[in-house]
């Protein structure tokens, strides 16, 4: 394996408690990440001259005509020299991470954050919500598109509901060893299968947690990283693909745009998929991790459901992933937290869930109902 | 009280859609330029950028692509319902939309199951809607 490395790494991360209702508001829970990403950096406020920002869908992209990132910048001070607000659902908070990258590459700022932060409970219903005109045909919510690609799966390719409890039943395994994780009872697939359908096939215990919570990661150059408090982790590869036309396209429901943006990465960072020692994949479902470990070439399209059989996504299995519970059990950080968790494995701060001898994590995000994807290849040192 | 169902809300895009659905005729685009045909509605020909196309109808024969069965009501509307399809259908023609399988128990619902097109009036709006071809029919 020979890794080459961009010239931006990832040099603090901070997030606050993760839970259904915090009794904050969502810029309280944004400031606090961002202020506990830039301590764990060993940076000060003035440091930083890059801001990214994700909403979080309770809060949309732009309240009145004040885009996100310009109200949470002046509440914290910032005149930088780099923002913006990122709009890709749940692949935004990787999509971040290489904007800032890049412009840390480019040298439009030095010490950029990127934070994402929602506090869904203070708005309820919100992810309810229709597509177009969906609605008159009763078609509501997250989990019905993720059923219509769990379903086709299982026509295609006989994908099994079992395949798609053992993901949430090893997440949890993992959030059980993550102290501040959202959900750290004990589930089995009994549990699973006993568990309601939401949208058959997918069942309450398919879907991710609604969370309150916001985290951050502060990105800078690795000259700039060298004295600062943590071994930085360097942002080996990135890339990003989309899929804009739905069912247009003949593979939509199947084959996420990770198929396309993983190549480019993986050449990027110089690794393959036999490199990866520990993967961060966007679970908003089960079904989209079965399908990404497809798409990012860890097995053969279709097989997925026999890769993640008999533990194969545990700690000690074929492919460590969702170390620290995912949005099934840790939490929904929006995928900024699936971020946090591969750099402090980088760094072995994991503790009882560490993956040993952790060189090489892959860090997904994924949006908009299988629209947009993201992908992050961090390496240690 | 069962509330109504939500309507569809046509735009200046998809009117053209729900007018011809109003009238019992499921339309779907088609470019002069190119040939292509598809849905939902769009202002170029998604494939060449040509801009001019036709709305034609569709014969109403189609397959079920994928389908998902709702136990949960995200809308008053739904909760007699309850459990719905909500299927993408495939037209025999090549576009795909999402709609409702009607007339059908959901466990006997598959993907590949040959469906035919129908309406449900609503007010001054008609939703197309599908039931699985009969034997022969």
């Amino acid at each position: 394996m020979r890794t080459q490395t961009s010239a931006a790494c990832i040099a603090g991360v901070g997030h606050t408690a993760v839970a259904a209702r915090l009794g904050r508001s969502a810029w309280e829970l944004q400031a606090d990440a961002v202020v506990q990403a830039v301590a764990d950096a060993g940076l000060r406020p003035c440091d930083v001259d890059g801001l990214l920002t994700e909403p979080g869908y309770s809060q949309g992209v732009i309240e009145g005509v004040t885009p996100h990132f310009l109200r949470l910048g002046a509440m914290l001070g910032l005149d930088p020299r780099f923002t913006g607000s990122e709009v890709l659902g749940g692949a935004s908070a990787v999509a971040m991470v290489q904007r800032a990258a890049m412009a840390v590459a480019n040298g439009l700022c030095e010490v950029c954050v990127c934070v994402y932060g929602d506090a869904p409970s203070q708005a309820p219903g919100v992810w309810g919500y229709s597509r177009g005109d969906g609605a008159a045909f009763g078609f509501f919510g997250a989990p019905g598109i993720h059923a219509l690609a769990a379903a086709r799966h299982m026509a295609l390719y006989g994908t099994r509901p079992e395949q798609l409890g053992e993901i949430a039943v090893t997440f949890r395994h993992h959030a059980r060893l993550t102290p501040h994780a959202q959900q750290r009872a004990p589930m089995t697939l009994e549990d699973y299968l006993a568990s309601p359908y939401v949208v058959e096939p997918l069942r309450v215990l398919d879907c991710c947690q609604i969370s309150d919570a916001g985290a951050a990661v502060v990105i800078t150059s690795r000259e700039r990283a060298r004295d600062l408090k943590h071994p930085p982790v360097a942002i080996a590869g990135f890339s990003q693909a989309h899929c804009l036309t739905s069912l247009v396209n003949d593979d939509y429901l199947t084959t996420l745009p990770a198929r396309r943006a993983a190549p480019e990465a993986f050449a990027m960072a110089g690794v393959t998929p036999g490199d990866v020692d520990l993967a961060e994949l966007y679970d908003c479902f089960t079904i989209v991790v079965l399908l990404q470990l497809e798409d990012y070439g860890f097995c053969k399209k279709g097989e997925g459901g026999g890769f993640v059989d008999n533990g194969g996504l545990a700690l000690t299995g074929r492919l460590p992933t969702n170390t620290a519970g995912g949005l099934l059990s840790e939490g929904f950080g929006g995928g900024m937290l699936h971020i946090v968790e591969a750099v402090r494995q980088l760094r072995g701060e994991c503790g009882l869930r560490q993956v040993r001898e952790a060189e090489v994590a892959l860090v997904s995000g994924y949006g908009l109902g299988m629209n947009t994807h993201a992908t992050v290849i961090l390496t240690r040192g | 009280m069962n509330e109504a169902r939500p309507l569809p809300a046509p735009d200046e895009v998809t009117r053209p859609f729900w007018s011809a659905c109003a009238e019992h005729r499921l339309c779907f685009q088609q470019c002069r330029a190119c040939g292509y045909r598809w849905l939902p509605a769009s202002v170029v020909c998604p494939r060449c950028w040509a801009g001019e196309c036709d709305w034609v109808p569709s014969e109403g024969e189609g397959t079920v692509f994928s389908l998902a069965v709702y136990h949960r009501a995200y809308h008053p509307a739904f909760q007699a319902l309850l459990p719905y399809v909500v299927a993408v259908i495939e037209l025999a023609e090549g576009p795909r939309l999402v709609s409702n399988l009607v007339g059908v128990q959901p466990q006997d619902v598959s993907v590949g199951m040959a469906v035919r097109l129908e309406f449900l009036d609503l007010d001054d709006r008609a939703l197309p809607l599908f039931r699985p071809r009969t034997r022969g029919g």
